[in-house]
């Protein structure tokens, strides 16, 4: 089990809305940190295209061998995180 | 107890505080899966193996991944269940 796996849910929050840099299976992945799902250690990971479009990339746990912070980010681009998946009426959790 | 709470003791408790941070986690990501419902999505396998296929659901411990339109070297299969295991990222556009 990688050390990512082993981490508390407050250690994984702590990277939420910060921009990572993740090396999982050899390749290297680029992008705003989401969020960490505790059950999987999946990241989920955003980046702003330059057509107004987002892509999202999850990074399955078991695979993620480091995530080292790159950008500490501001409260901007928290806010754009911030509602991100979350749709019309029910925008309604924050942390 | 439950004032504690209230009143911000949250702050004081670990295990409270972690309770917390693994719901909102764990909210999040499953949002996220819900937004990548019915969206084709590109999967990276082991050996640089990529697919294509149209996201369906995962079951709780987020083993697999049911598909629909998995496109294949040897054609499109209508559904399917890719193993997380096999699994290094997947990614799709919003």
């Amino acid at each position: 089990m990688s050390e990512w796996m082993k981490k508390s849910p407050l250690e994984w929050e702590d990277y939420v809305y910060k921009e990572v840099r993740v090396i999982a299976s050899e390749k290297e992945y680029k992008g705003w940190l989401v969020t960490t799902d505790p059950v999987s250690a999946n990241i989920v990971l955003v980046n702003f295209l330059e057509d107004g479009s987002l892509s999202v990339t999850g990074i399955m746990g078991h695979s993620v061998q480091t995530v080292e912070t790159v950008n500490e980010g501001d409260h901007r681009i928290r806010e754009k995180l911030m509602h991100l998946f979350t749709s019309g009426d029910c925008k309604g959790y924050s942390l | 107890k439950t004032l504690e709470v209230e009143e911000g003791g949250i702050q004081a408790h670990p295990e409270l505080q972690e309770q917390r941070a693994r719901g909102a986690l764990r909210e999040r990501y499953l949002r996220s899966l819900l937004a990548m419902v019915g969206q084709p999505v590109s999967f990276t396998l082991h050996e640089g193996v990529h697919v294509r296929a149209q996201f369906g659901a995962t079951d709780l411990d987020v083993a697999n991944f049911y598909v629909s339109q998995l496109q294949t070297p040897i054609g499109v299969q209508a559904e399917a269940l890719l193993r997380c295991s096999d699994i290094i990222s997947y990614s799709f556009k919003l």
